[in-house]
């Protein structure tokens, strides 16, 4: 099984606001200066838009950042 | 515009940021770790420093620890030591030195000798004989016993009593029978009324051999001590010296070395390290001793309380000279020399984690250390070369540059400007206010260009933009050779005129340049005398010099003559002048390390409580900014204040604007205006937040103008809010707003680096 290194669920309060359906828990990948990181994260079944929340982009997401530009 | 990231975590480029041998060189000027003049002095490398620390701390186990480093026979050390160190102590410049040995008498008095661990030590393999008495071989046997060498000795004395009597009179009945205490608590055996004429045959059988001068001569009537390695070499014997207590104990302290080396079958010559007492470089401030005079010592010396409160004289000498002038060093609490070593490794990293990347970015590379370190360490250089190095190894992360490089483009593209005065063709001048000055005091701008253009003759051109200090900072070296080709080139097309730079920083960068002129303007004011108009300022403040004019006298002479013509009365302020520390702007601190370019604003305001005046823009918004009345001298000049600090949208907006007013008001241009379809709104949390996490208002519209092109959103029925977003170069923008009927409100912005995309299986 591939390792995921965060998992968001929409829970039902989201939706796209372009196809007019709710986002669901979708197959993502956070990319950065050459290292990939699989995720999984809100998207939209319809047209693909993925949706990375603030406390992620803030939080987690900000922490890698940080740790890779050192590297 | 964009620029480049760098391409992956994964580039093996390496390029030596520094010759080994610079390094040395460099590294040798920080005396930091030099050792004091006392313990320099000592030649038996007693650290007097810590023992006066620990006495001066009422700490007479450690104290006594300390000494017993040295010998076990401290009451015989501290009765016939010639003490040195005494006369090396700092205080003895300024009046009376420490008493260093009437302190050690007292800690070998009064010291509480540590309790024996019941460590069980084993004793070495090869064994050694000592043939004689007095002060060398008393030191001796405590070297050797502490070495843990099966140690016999043989004397002519019948007892310990009058082995120990030998050569120690100076010493009082208590003292000896103390020391005869120590002696007998040592684990050596004694041979007495030994026939020391037969040294040759008892030493058979013995690893090595020692033995007195006397009884060394007595057994080879003409040996004679090499006293580098206390040995009578012909017979292979360890041999000690004449003279005093220091001569014996330091010859002790030799001997035990060659009997080391002698035990291994090694060359007693070899591997012996620094011996006796050393040079040292360092340098300490005597500025705030001052207890000058020792405290008295009784007929029996000092009793306790005498001996801390003189060991409470000592200044601990130590370099810290930069330290207490920098806040960046004090936050990482680190000393040039270790801090360069650091740097100089991280670099060396290829693959990994560099630790060190945060204190190369954090420096404001100020050059305040060049002044306030006795040898002219410049730590800013360090850092600066460190910046380049990594630039060229593609190890520059772009993250903490990223904003002030973007900022330095828009300086240099959308709010660019170069005109010669209205009227002319070329110009005999060109003012460079700099940007920071168009971004936070746009009016001071205009009333100044428009004053010289009224007092100058020969034409006065505009020239709004970037010096290049920031990519200059950042270590981005091509960008910075392509500014200066920039800046050159536009100054060709105006006649090639003189500076009149409103910023020491540009002032001091655009002086680089190959073949320009460049003055000041506060020169140019001093001459000219003020302006119509000027304000007055009749209050004391504390005058700020700007790191840019670091060595610029003419500066900072100009600058403080136009103050007193504005009436301002200037108090004297640490660090003034050549040493004046950074605001936390200067080498791209404020973008790179908020924290520490903070501590450096604090410390700054620190040493005043009156309001500050400087004559950088940036200096003036920091001390603006954390909360002191702060002016620009430019603003008293011409009385336009410039209010409160602008947030980061507001300074782009104040370089746009003053560039769109210059060329309506005096070249009659009009410039076009971007004209949107709908209207934004910001909250307040919105503008606090976007200011605080270094995004920009015309970034929020560029993602509100793809959301109309895209129709790309999210819904949260949770918040009640849509959530857009775009990726604008490097950075991923997201906007949480609401609709209304001719626009949006926006109530939230947040970004991240990093790209997501979708993924398939
Ligand atoms: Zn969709």
């Amino acid at each position: 099984m591939e390792k995921n290194y965060y998992t968001i669920d929409p829970l039902g309060k989201l939706s796209c606001a372009k196809c007019r359906v709710p986002l669901v828990k979708g197959k993502a990948k956070f990319m950065y200066l050459d290292n990939g990181f699989p995720v999984e994260l809100p998207v939209c079944p319809v047209c693909g838009f993925v949706y990375v929340p603030e406390e992620l982009a803030l939080g987690k997401v900000l922490a890698v950042e940080k740790a890779l530009e050192d590297k | 515009m964009i620029i480049e990231e760098r391409s992956s975590t994964h580039v093996y480029k390496q390029k030596r940021m520094l010759s080994k041998e610079a390094l040395a060189a460099v590294e040798s000027l920080c005396v930091h770790e030099q050792p004091a003049y006392c313990v320099a002095a000592c030649p038996l490398k007693l650290d007097a420093k810590a023992l006066m620390a620990a006495v001066a701390r009422g700490d007479w186990a450690g104290a006594r620890g300390i000494y017993e480093k040295v010998t076990p026979f401290t009451r015989l050390l501290s009765a016939g030591c010639e003490a040195p160190c005494e006369s090396k102590c700092r205080l003895s410049s300024l009046g009376d030195g420490i008493e260093i040995r009437e302190i050690e008498r007292a800690v070998a008095r009064f010291g509480e000798k540590a309790a024996a661990k019941g460590l069980l030590r084993f004793k070495k393999k090869k064994t050694v004989a000592l043939f004689g008495s007095g002060l060398f071989s008393i030191f001796l046997i405590g070297e050797l016993a502490r070495k843990a060498y099966p140690l016999t000795v043989f004397c002519a004395e019948p007892d310990l009593k009058s082995f120990m009597a030998r050569e120690t009179g100076f010493m009082d009945g208590e003292a000896l029978a103390a020391e005869t205490e120590t002696m007998a608590a040592l684990d050596v055996d004694f041979r007495f009324s030994t026939n020391l004429a037969r040294m040759d045959s008892l030493r058979a059988g013995f690893d090595v051999c020692c033995a007195s001068a006397g009884a060394a001569r007595q057994a080879w009537p003409g040996a004679r001590s090499d006293e580098r390695i206390m040995m009578f070499r012909e017979e292979n014997l360890v041999m000690g010296c004449e003279g005093g207590v220091t001569a014996a104990a330091f010859g002790a302290k030799k001997a035990a070395l060659t009997v080391d080396r002698l035990a291994q079958n090694l060359d007693p010559c070899n591997s012996r390290g620094e011996e006796g007492p050393c040079s040292t470089k360092l340098y300490t401030s005597t500025e705030g001793a001052e207890r000058l005079r020792k405290v008295a010592a009784g007929p029996e010396g000092y009793d306790k309380t005498g001996a801390e409160s003189e060991a409470g004289r000592c200044i601990q000498c130590r370099c810290e000279e930069c330290i207490k002038g920098c806040a960046y060093l004090r936050h990482y609490h680190k000393f040039p020399r270790i801090l360069t070593r650091e740097i100089y490794n991280n670099v060396s990293i290829i693959m990994g984690d560099h630790m060190m990347n945060k204190p190369i970015n954090a420096c404001s590379l100020c050059g305040q250390c060049s002044v306030t370190c006795p040898n002219g360490y410049d730590m800013g250089e360090i850092c600066h070369i460190a910046r380049q190095n990594m630039v060229a190894t593609d190890k520059m992360p772009l993250a903490p540059h990223e904003f002030a490089l973007m900022d330095m483009l828009f300086s240099n593209g959308e709010a660019f400007l170069c005109l010669p005065q209205p009227g002319y063709e070329k110009c005999r001048y060109v003012f460079f206010p700099g940007c920071q000055a168009s971004a936070v005091a746009p009016e001071t701008v205009k009333a100044a260009y428009k004053d010289l253009c009224s007092r100058l003759s020969g034409g006065v051109a505009l020239m709004l933009g970037c010096c290049g200090a920031i990519c200059d900072w950042a270590g981005r070296y091509e960008m910075y050779g392509e500014t200066v080709e920039f800046i050159d080139e536009k100054l060709r097309t105006l006649g090639s005129p003189e500076i009149i730079a409103g910023c020491p920083s540009c002032k001091k960068e655009l002086s680089a340049h190959e073949g320009l002129r460049v003055r000041g303007i506060w020169e140019l004011l001093c001459e000219l005398g003020l302006p119509e108009g000027a304000g007055r300022f009749e209050r004391p403040a504390a005058l700020h010099d700007s790191c840019g004019a670091r060595g610029d006298a003419e500066t900072q002479r100009a600058v403080r003559r136009l103050a007193e013509m504005l009436g301002c009365r200037l108090v004297d302020t640490d660090y003034s002048g050549d040493r004046s520390p950074c605001c936390g702007y200067g080498g791209l601190t404020a973008y790179a390390n908020p924290q520490v370019a903070r501590e450096m604003t604090q410390s700054c305001l620190q040493r005043s409580g009156e309001p500050y005046i400087s004559y950088c823009m940036a200096c003036r918004d920091r001390f603006a900014r954390e909360g002191r009345e702060s002016r620009h001298i430019l603003e008293l000049v011409y009385g336009t204040a410039a209010g409160a600090p602008p947030d980061i949208s507001r300074k782009r907006y104040n370089r746009l604007n003053l560039k769109r007013e210059l060329l309506k008001e005096l070249w009659g241009q009009e410039s076009e205006k971007v004209e949107r379809e709908y209207k934004l709104e910001f909250t307040d949390e919105a503008l606090e937040m976007m200011d605080r996490r270094m995004i920009l208002e015309s970034d929020v519209y560029a993602v509100m103008d793809g959301l109309r092109e895209t129709g790309e959103a999210v819904y949260d029925s949770e918040t009640d809010y849509l959530i857009a977003r775009r990726r604008l170069g490097n950075v991923t923008f997201w906007v949480k707003y609401r609709e209304k009927e001719d626009g949006y409100v926006v109530h939230r912005a947040y970004s991240h680096r990093m790209n997501v995309v979708q993924r398939q299986g």
